[in-house]
C-alpha cells in the first residue's frame, strides 16, 4: 500500500524507536487512523507487513483499545465525557444536548459525514467539567450555549479555539499552596527549554550526573519520603533500589502518563506546561537505575500533550540533555513518547508494559515484578509522571528539605485536582497531610450554591467515598488509609447534598465495566453484572434483596481479581451501599428521588 | 537435567515434600487434593484468569491462585476452608451469570468441566436476573464452530493453538464482558484444522462440525485405537453409537500422543461409512465387476490362483501388501505368499528406509531407536529431509513441546520448507534432494556446497558434535549409504543417540518389520540366511525359496512386460502409487485380486475384489514409525467386509482343500501376535501394557550391520502426504477434504497459498 510520505516517515520513525518492532503497533494504528479516519483492511495489512506480524496479532490488539476503529468516524469526532466529575456538573445534560443538536446517537455518524458522536469515559478534564473533545481538542467548562457556538464554528469550517491549558491549573496562588512542581505554571512559554533553563531547569541533572553517585541519589530519594503519585503511594527511592545492579540485561525507565482515573487531571497540566521538568526527572532516574532507554506512555486522548512532549524532547536532544554522553558525563539516555489508544487498564504498570510491547493491555502475573522482569523481560522502573517530575526538585533541594514540606513518611507536596460541586475546581499544589476540610472549604472555595456537602471521593473513583462527617482528615497516604479510604491519585471529587448516590455508584460501575480488560472472571462478570443491576435499580426496578446483593457481589470481587481493577470497582460501591443505604431504600419506591428518570443516560 | 532440590510444605495438614519450583496446584494433585481450575492447563503458560484455584496461605492476607503459587519451604496452604469454598462458589456464580444454561442441547453436556464444577462447588440457585450477554454462534470452518455465550474465556484454545501448535490462529477480541475468541481470517479459521481447540475447550464453546448435535456422550461407547492415517500412531478415542463412529477425539490422553491429535486423527474417521465403501465381494463377469456372494468370490479366487500357479509357476505371481494393515495380517500375508503361493515376490510401498536403518544399526537398534517420548525428552533433535509439521504431526508436536518446556535444541538439514524450522537453532537449507550429500560431508568431509550452505553446515556440525543424547529423525530420501553416513556422523555426539526413520502410514514400519519385502523374513532376516529360512519354514509348514523376489515396482513393471501374470494386492493401490497402468488394466495380467475397502484405481481393474475391514473395525497390532506397537480394536462391525486377517486365513483353508499349501491354524489376531512375539526378533513384547491400551517399542533389526546394503532404486519414496491428505484413504475422508486449507498444497508454487503454512 502506497502511504502518504508524512505517514511513511512517521511509521519509519516509530519502528526505529523500539528494540522490538511490535511495540510500534499501537502508535502506528493511531497515526494511521488520524490520517485516514479509520483503520481499513489495507492499512492493517500494511502495518502487519512492516512489523512482521500476522493479521490476527494486529486485529486482536486493535480490538482491545477503545479509540481505534474499523469504520470511518465523522470529520469531527465529538467525544462527550459523562464520567463522575462531568456527571456532577451537567455532563449527561450536555451529552443529550449534543445528541439532539447533531441528530445522532452514541457511536453514530451524521449523514453528511461531518460529525460523529461518542459518549466517553473520563478524558482528564475533571477540573474543567463538563468537557468534551473535538478530535484531539479539549473544550471545557461547557454549557449548551458554548457547545452550540463550537458547532456553529465547525459547520462554518472554522476550528474553534481549544482550551489553552487544562482548566483550573492556572489561578492565583493561594497562601496554602507550596509550588514546587507547579512552580512554572503560568510562566509565559513555560514549556520551552529556554524558559525552563531560566527557572532552575536542568540544574538538578548537572548535580545528579556529575556530582552524585547512584547510591547518593537513591539516599536522597529515600530521605525525601516521596511516594508514588499514581495512586498506590509506593516509596519511590525503594522502588529504584530494587533494580538488580548486576543484571546483564538492558534496563528500562517508563513514565506512566496514562492518567485515566476518573477525577484525576494533574499529569496533563504538568506535562503540557512543564515537559522539561519531567524529562529532567527521567534522565536522573535513568542514571540511577542505569537505563539507557525510556518511554513516556501517554494516554491516547492527550495527543496535544504528546506533541508538546515530542517538541520538548527534540529541544532536550539539541541541547544535549538527552542522547549520547549527556553533558559530557558519559551517560547515554534515549527518550521518546508512546501513545496509548484508550484503555484505563493500561495505567496498571504491567498492562502498560504489555501495551507498550504492542499487545492487548492485559496485566501480568506478579511476581516477577517489573524491577526484575519488566518491559521486554528486562529490569524496569515505572513511575507516574508526577513522581518523575518531582525528582529534579528533590535533587536540587535535598531529600530532607523536601520531606519536611510534608508530614512523616509522606514527604513533600502533590497536585490535587479537585472537581465536582465546588466553587473553584482546579489543580492545586499542597503539602502532604493538608486537611481535607480546608481543601474543600478554603482551597476550592466551598460547595457551589451554598449547598451542603454530602460525600467526597478523596483520590479518584477507585477510593471508598467519605461522608460529610469524615472530612476532618489529613490528606496523606496513611491518614486517609486509617479511615478506610485511599489518598489515591489526588483526584478529589466533591458531591453536594442533591447528588443521587445510587446514580453515582451506577456511573462508577459503568466505568469499570467498560474498562475491565476481561481477563479474569470475577472482574469481567462482576462489573458487568453490577452495572446491569445498578442500572435497573436506579431506574426504579430494584428489590430489597438487591441492596445486600450489590454489596455482596462487590465483596465477591474484592481481593480475588487478577489486578486491582476489581477492587477499584468494588471499594467505592461497597462504601456507597454502606454509607448511603437509605438512598437505595428510597429508590425502592420506584423512582430516583434526586433526578427525573429520563435524565439517566447509560454509558455504552 | 540438573539435580532437583526438594522443599517441604504443608497442605491441608499434610506435610509434603516435592521438588523445588512445583506449583501448589500440582503439589496438591500429587496428594490427591483437587484444586479446581479452568485456565490452568499443564504444559501451557500460566494465566491466573479463572480464579477458581484460590487457596488460603498462612501469612498472606489475600487468597492466592494455586496455579501461579510456587510451593516453598514451610509454606502452609489450606484448600478446604470456608473462605476457599465460598470463593469457588462465588466464581461459579460469576461464570454462570452470562453462561447460557442450554446444557440439555449442548454437545458438551455430560462431559463439561463447568457442569462438573458447578455440581461440585456451585450454588443451587441463580441470583442473576439481568439480560444475558449474547452474540450468535459462528462457523469458523466446516469442522470448527464457536459459541461465544458458552465461552468462559479460559484461553486454553488460544494457548494450545499458539504454544502447542505454533499456528497462532486464535486471539482475543474486544475486552471486558464482551471479550471473545477471534479466529485469524476475518471470522474464519485459516489453520491446520487440528481441532485441538475443540478438545481442550472445557465447555461447549468450541464444537466439532463432525459431531455437533448428533448425540449425547452417555449414549456412546468408547474405543481407543491407533489412528488409521500417518505413521506416528497417535491414539484416537472413537466414540461409537449404533455401530457408527460419531466422533474421534482424545478423551483420556492415555496414548503416546498425550493430548495431541491432528485433523486426521480427529476428523478423518468418516471413511468407515463412506458411500463408496465396498460392502460385498465383486467378481468380474463379462468384463464388469459384479456383486457376488462370499462363497462364489472365494471359490473364484482360490480356483484361479491354483490354476495360474500351475500354469505359470510361482515366480509369475506377485503379492503387494499394505502399510496400513495390521502386523498380524502382514505376517499372515508373508506366510501366504512365501509358503502357500511359493513366491518371494512380496513387497509394499516403502515410505522410509527402515531396512536401511536396521542394516546400519544391526543389534544396536535395541538401544538406539527413539520413541515419541524420546523426541520430547531429548536435549537435541537432528532432523533431516522431512517436514514433520505436515508429514509427522506428532513428531512435530513433541519437538515443539520439548523446545518450549526444556529448551530442546533443533538442528535441521532440509531441502524443503517446514514450519518446524521456526523452532530450530540451525537450519542448513540445502537444495532439495541434496540432504544425502550433506550427510556425506558431515560424515566424511567430502562434497561441495555453495558458501551459504557450507557455512550453515559447518555451524550445524560444530553444534551437534557438542550435543549429547540426541534424537535423529530422517525422511524417506535418506536411504542405505546415507543412513550409514548419518549413523557414522552421529557416533560423534555425546550420550546415547537414538534414531527414527520417518515413514508415512499407520503401519509402514510394521510392514517392514513383518518383512513385506522380497529379500527378507520377519525381523529383517535375510533370505540367504538358511537357519532363518529353516526356522520360518518349520513354523509355516512349507518350503521358502532363498531367491529374493521382485520389489513392488519391479512386479508392476514385470506385469506390464507379461512376466508377472498374477497380482495379489492387499490394502494397496500400486497403480496409483507407482503410476503404472493408472488408467487401464495391465494387458498381460491374467489375474488381479484386490482386498480393499474401496474400488481404488487398482481395484477397478481387478478380477475379484474382496471387501476389507478398516483398522477401526478389526483387532490386531500396528507399529508406528518409532517402532512402538499398539493394539487396534474393533470399534464397529464393518457390515459386510471382513478383516484381511480373516480373508487370508479362509483362503489358506480353501487353497489347502485344492491341494495348495497348508491351512493357517491361527484363528485370531491375538494368536498370530503370540506367534510373532515368540518368533520375530525384536517383538518379544510384554502384552499386559498393550492390553491396557499402552505402547511397547519393538526393536526388530538386522542380526549384524550390513555395510553394503542399499535399497533397490525407486523402492523407497515418500507419498508426500501432508496434513490434509492420506494416500488413497484420504480421498474417502470427506470432512478432512471439506476445509479450505485442504485445497492448498503446502509445498505449492503460489506464495499466497503458502502464507499460513510456513509463516
Amino acid at each position: 500500500m502506497e502511504l502518504p510520505p508524512e505517514l511513511n516517515d512517521k511509521f519509519n520513525d516509530l519502528v526505529s524507536r523500539y528494540p522490538v518492532k511490535r511495540s510500534a503497533l499501537i502508535p502506528m494504528m493511531m497515526y494511521a487512523q488520524d490520517q485516514f479516519g479509520y483503520l481499513s483492511d489495507e492499512i492493517l495489512d500494511e502495518i502487519a507487513k512492516r512489523l512482521d506480524l500476522n493479521i490476527l496479532q494486529v486485529t486482536e490488539t486493535l480490538a482491545y483499545y477503545s479509540m481505534l476503529r474499523r469504520r470511518p468516524a465523522g470529520r469531527y469526532h465529538i467525544q462527550v465525557c459523562t464520567n463522575i466529575s462531568c456527571l456532577l456538573r451537567g455532563g449527561n445534560e450536555l451529552y443529550q444536548h449534543v445528541q439532539k443538536r447533531l441528530g445522532i446517537g452514541n457511536k453514530e455518524v451524521s449523514p453528511s459525514g461531518t460529525f460523529s458522536l461518542e459518549e466517553v469515559e473520563c478524558i482528564g478534564a475533571c477540573t474543567g467539567a463538563p468537557a468534551m473533545q473535538v478530535n484531539y481538542d479539549f473544550h471545557e467548562n461547557l454549557d449548551p450555549d458554548k457547545v452550540d457556538a463550537i458547532f456553529e464554528q465547525l459547520q462554518d469550517g472554522k476550528t474553534p479555539k481549544p482550551e489553552p491549558v487544562t482548566s483550573g491549573a492556572l489561578h492565583e496562588r493561594l497562601k496554602a499552596e507550596i509550588p514546587i512542581i507547579s512552580k512554572r505554571f503560568g510562566i509565559r512559554d513555560s514549556r520551552k527549554i529556554d524558559t525552563y533553563l531560566q527557572n532552575e531547569g536542568y540544574q538538578a541533572i548537572e548535580k545528579a550526573l556529575k556530582q552524585m553517585t547512584r547510591d547518593q541519589i537513591i539516599d536522597e530519594m529515600k530521605k525525601s519520603n516521596l511516594r508514588g503519585r499514581g495512586g498506590a503511594g509506593f516509596p519511590t527511592g525503594m522502588k529504584w533500589s530494587f533494580v538488580p545492579k548486576d543484571s546483564p540485561k538492558p534496563k528500562y525507565l517508563l513514565c506512566n502518563a496514562d492518567e485515566s482515573e476518573p477525577g484525576t487531571c494533574k499529569d496533563r497540566p504538568l506535562m503540557e506546561m512543564d515537559p522539561h521538568q519531567l524529562i529532567e526527572g527521567m534522565v536522573i532516574a535513568a542514571r540511577v537505575i542505569d537505563a539507557h532507554q525510556g518511554y513516556i506512555y501517554v494516554r491516547g486522548e492527550y495527543r496535544y500533550v504528546i506533541d508538546i512532549l515530542d517538541a520538548a524532547i527534540r529541544e532536550a536532544y539539541d541541547r544535549k540533555y538527552l542522547g549520547k554522553n549527556i553533558l559530557g558525563s558519559g551517560f547515554d539516555f534515549e527518550l521518546c513518547t508512546h501513545t496509548g489508544a484508550g484503555a484505563y487498564e493500561c495505567g496498571e504498570e504491567s498492562a502498560l508494559m504489555e501495551s507498550l510491547e504492542g499487545k492487548r493491555g492485559y496485566p501480568r502475573i506478579k511476581p516477577p515484578f517489573p524491577a526484575t522482569v519488566g518491559l521486554y523481560g528486562c529490569p524496569t522502573v515505572i513511575n507516574n509522571a508526577e513522581t518523575l517530575s518531582t525528582v529534579p526538585a528533590i535533587v536540587r533541594m535535598g531529600g530532607d528539605a523536601y520531606a519536611a514540606l510534608g508530614v512523616p513518611k509522606n514527604g513533600g507536596t502533590r497536585l490535587y485536582s479537585i472537581s465536582g460541586h465546588v466553587n473553584r475546581p482546579g489543580i492545586y499544589e499542597l503539602p502532604l497531610g493538608f486537611p481535607l476540610r480546608r481543601l474543600i472549604e478554603e482551597v476550592a472555595g466551598g460547595i457551589r450554591g451554598g449547598k451542603k456537602l454530602k460525600a467526597v471521593v478523596p483520590g479518584g473513583s477507585s477510593c471508598p467515598l467519605l461522608s460529610a462527617d469524615e472530612i476532618d482528615v489529613a490528606m496523606d497516604y496513611d491518614s486517609v488509609a486509617k479511615i478506610g479510604s485511599m489518598l489515591g491519585s489526588g483526584g478529589t471529587v466533591v458531591l453536594d447534598e442533591e447528588t443521587c448516590m445510587v446514580d453515582f455508584a451506577r456511573r462508577i460501575m459503568h466505568f469499570y465495566a467498560h474498562e475491565s480488560c476481561g481477563w479474569c472472571i470475577p472482574c469481567r462478570e462482576g462489573t458487568a453484572w453490577l452495572r446491569k443491576m445498578l442500572d435497573r435499580f436506579h431506574e426504579g426496578a430494584g428489590t430489597p434483596e438487591d441492596i445486600p446483593q450489590i454489596d455482596e457481589l462487590s465483596k465477591n470481587m474484592l481481593g480475588r481479581t487478577f489486578c486491582a481493577l476489581g477492587d477499584a470497582a468494588a471499594l467505592p460501591t461497597i462504601s456507597i451501599v454502606k454509607k448511603w443505604r437509605n438512598e437505595f431504600e428510597e429508590h425502592l419506591r420506584g423512582k430516583c428521588p434526586y433526578a427525573p428518570a429520563e435524565a439517566i443516560v447509560g454509558a455504552h | 537435567m540438573a539435580d532437583q532440590k526438594t522443599i517441604t510444605f504443608t497442605i491441608d495438614g499434610q506435610q509434603v515434600t516435592t521438588s523445588a519450583g512445583t506449583l501448589v496446584i500440582e503439589a496438591a494433585k500429587q496428594q490427591g487434593i483437587e484444586v479446581p481450575s479452568f485456565c490452568y492447563y499443564p504444559g501451557l503458560t500460566l494465566q491466573a484468569a479463572c480464579r477458581m484455584c484460590l487457596v488460603e496461605v498462612e501469612k498472606m492476607p489475600k487468597l492466592q491462585t494455586a496455579c501461579t503459587l510456587v510451593a516453598t519451604d514451610g509454606m502452609v496452604v489450606k484448600t478446604a476452608t470456608p473462605g476457599v469454598h465460598k470463593a469457588r462458589k462465588d466464581m461459579i456464580e460469576f461464570l454462570l451469570s452470562n453462561h447460557p444454561l442450554d446444557c440439555p442441547v449442548c454437545d458438551k453436556g455430560g462431559e463439561c468441566e463447568l457442569q462438573d464444577m458447578t455440581f461440585r462447588y456451585g450454588l443451587d440457585k441463580t441470583r442473576f436476573v439481568e439480560e444475558k450477554f449474547h452474540i450468535p454462534e459462528e462457523k469458523w470452518s466446516p469442522i470448527v464452530y464457536y459459541d461465544r455465550p458458552r465461552c468462559i474465556l479460559c484461553y486454553r484454545c488460544v494457548r494450545v493453538c499458539d504454544e502447542g501448535m505454533d499456528v497462532k490462529a486464535l486471539g482475543v477480541g474486544v475486552r471486558g464482558v464482551q471479550s471473545l475468541i477471534l479466529p485469524n481470517a476475518s471470522g474464519k479459521l485459516a489453520c491446520e484444522e487440528c481441532g485441538m481447540c475443540i478438545d481442550i475447550c472445557p465447555v461447549g464453546a468450541l464444537t466439532s462440525g463432525t459431531y455437533r448435535y448428533q448425540t449425547r456422550p452417555w449414549e456412546m461407547t468408547y474405543v481407543g485405537d491407533p489412528c488409521a492415517h500417518c505413521s506416528n500412531g497417535c491414539k484416537t478415542t472413537l466414540s461409537v453409537r449404533n455401530n457408527e463412529i460419531i466422533r474421534a477425539n482424545n478423551r483420556d490422553h492415555s496414548g503416546i500422543n498425550g493430548e495431541f491429535l491432528c485433523a486426521k486423527g480427529r476428523f478423518a474417521f468418516d471413511f468407515t461409512s463412506h458411500a463408496e465403501r465396498i460392502r460385498q465381494p465383486l467378481v468380474r463377469r463379462n468384463g464388469s465387476l459384479e456383486p457376488a456372494s462370499w462363497e462364489d468370490a472365494l471359490e473364484e479366487v482360490s480356483r484361479r490362483l491354483k490354476q495360474a500357479r500351475e500354469t505359470h509357476g510361482p515366480s509369475a505371481i506377485g503379492v503387494i501388501g499394505s502399510n496400513h494393515t495390521t502386523n498380524e495380517e502382514n505376517y499372515l500375508l508373508n506366510r501366504f505368499a512365501r509358503v502357500t503361493l511359493g513366491t518371494n515376490n512380496i513387497d509394499h510401498h516403502r515410505t522410509a528406509d527402515y531396512v536401511g536403518l536396521a542394516a546400519a544399526l544391526g543389534p544396536r537398534a535395541k538401544d538406539s531407536l527413539a520413541t515419541m517420548a524420546d523426541v520430547y525428552n531429548s536435549n537435541a533433535v537432528f532432523l533431516i529431509a522431512n517436514d514433520p509439521n505436515n508429514q509427522n504431526p506428532l513428531v512435530a508436536w513433541q519437538i515443539r513441546a520439548g523446545v518450549r518446556h526444556h529448551q530442546t535444541k533443533l538442528y535441521a538439514i532440509n531441502g524443503q520448507p517446514s514450519k518446524i524450522h521456526r523452532q530450530a537453532q540451525i537450519v542448513a537449507e540445502v537444495p532439495q534432494g541434496a540432504e544425502p550429500q550433506a550427510l556425506h560431508w558431515l560424515a566424511t568431509g567430502q562434497g561441495q556446497f555453495d558458501a551459504n550452505t557450507a557455512e550453515s553446515l559447518v555451524r550445524l556440525k560444530a553444534a551437534l558434535e557438542a550435543e549429547k543424547d540426541v534424537v535423529v529423525l530422517f525422511g524417506a530420501s535418506i536411504q542405505g549409504a546415507a543412513i550409514r553416513d548419518l549413523v557414522s556422523f552421529a557416533a560423534r555426539f555425546g550420550g546415547n543417540t537414538k534414531f527414527m526413520a520417518l515413514g508415512d502410514y499407520s503401519n509402514s514400519r510394521g510392514a517392514a518389520d513383518m518383512a513385506l519385502l522380497p529379500d527378507r523374513l520377519p525381523g529383517y532376516a535375510l533370505l540367504s540366511d538358511s537357519a532363518e529360512r529353516a526356522r520360518y519354514s518349520k513354523l509355516w509348514s512349507g518350503e521358502i525359496s532363498e531367491k529374493p523376489g521382485l520389489t513392488a515396482r519391479q512386479m508392476m513393471e514385470a506385469a506390464v512386460a507379461s512376466q508377472i501374470k498374477v497380482l495379489y494386492v492387499v490394502g494397496a493401490n500400486p497403480a496409483k502409487t507407482f503410476k503404472i497402468a493408472e488408467s487401464g488394466r495391465i494387458a498381460g495380467l491374467e489375474l488381479l485380486i484386490v482386498q480393499d475397502m474401496f474400488l481404488t484405481e487398482t481395484a477397478k481393474h481387478a478380477d475379484v475384489v474382496l471387501p476389507a475391514a478398516s483398522t477401526y473395525e478389526k483387532e490386531g497390532t500396528l507399529t508406528n514409525t518409532a517402532g512402538e506397537v499398539q493394539m487396534t480394536h474393533r470399534s464397529i462391525d464393518p457390515q459386510g467386509p471382513r478383516s484381511d486377517f480373516d480373508l487370508l486365513r479362509i483362503l489358506s483353508h480353501q487353497l489347502a482343500m485344492l491341494g495348495l499349501g497348508t491351512p493357517i491354524r491361527l484363528r485370531t489376531p491375538e494368536a498370530a501376535f503370540d506367534e510373532i512375539r515368540q518368533h520375530v526378533p525384536g517383538y518379544e513384547l510384554s502384552v499386559a501394557n498393550l492390553l491396557a491400551g499402552g505402547a511397547e517399542q519393538a526393536s526388530a533389526s538386522c542380526k549384524a550391520p550390513e555395510p553394503n546394503y542399499n535399497p533397490p532404486a525407486g523402492a523407497v519414496f515418500s507419498s508426500d502426504d501432508y496434513l490434509f491428505t492420506s494416500g488413497t484413504l484420504g480421498s474417502y475422508c470427506s470432512k478432512l477434504s471439506s476445509t479450505d486449507e485442504a485445497k492448498e498444497k503446502p509445498w505449492g508454487s503460489s506464495p499466497s497459498t503458502q502464507s499460513w503454512w510456513h509463516r
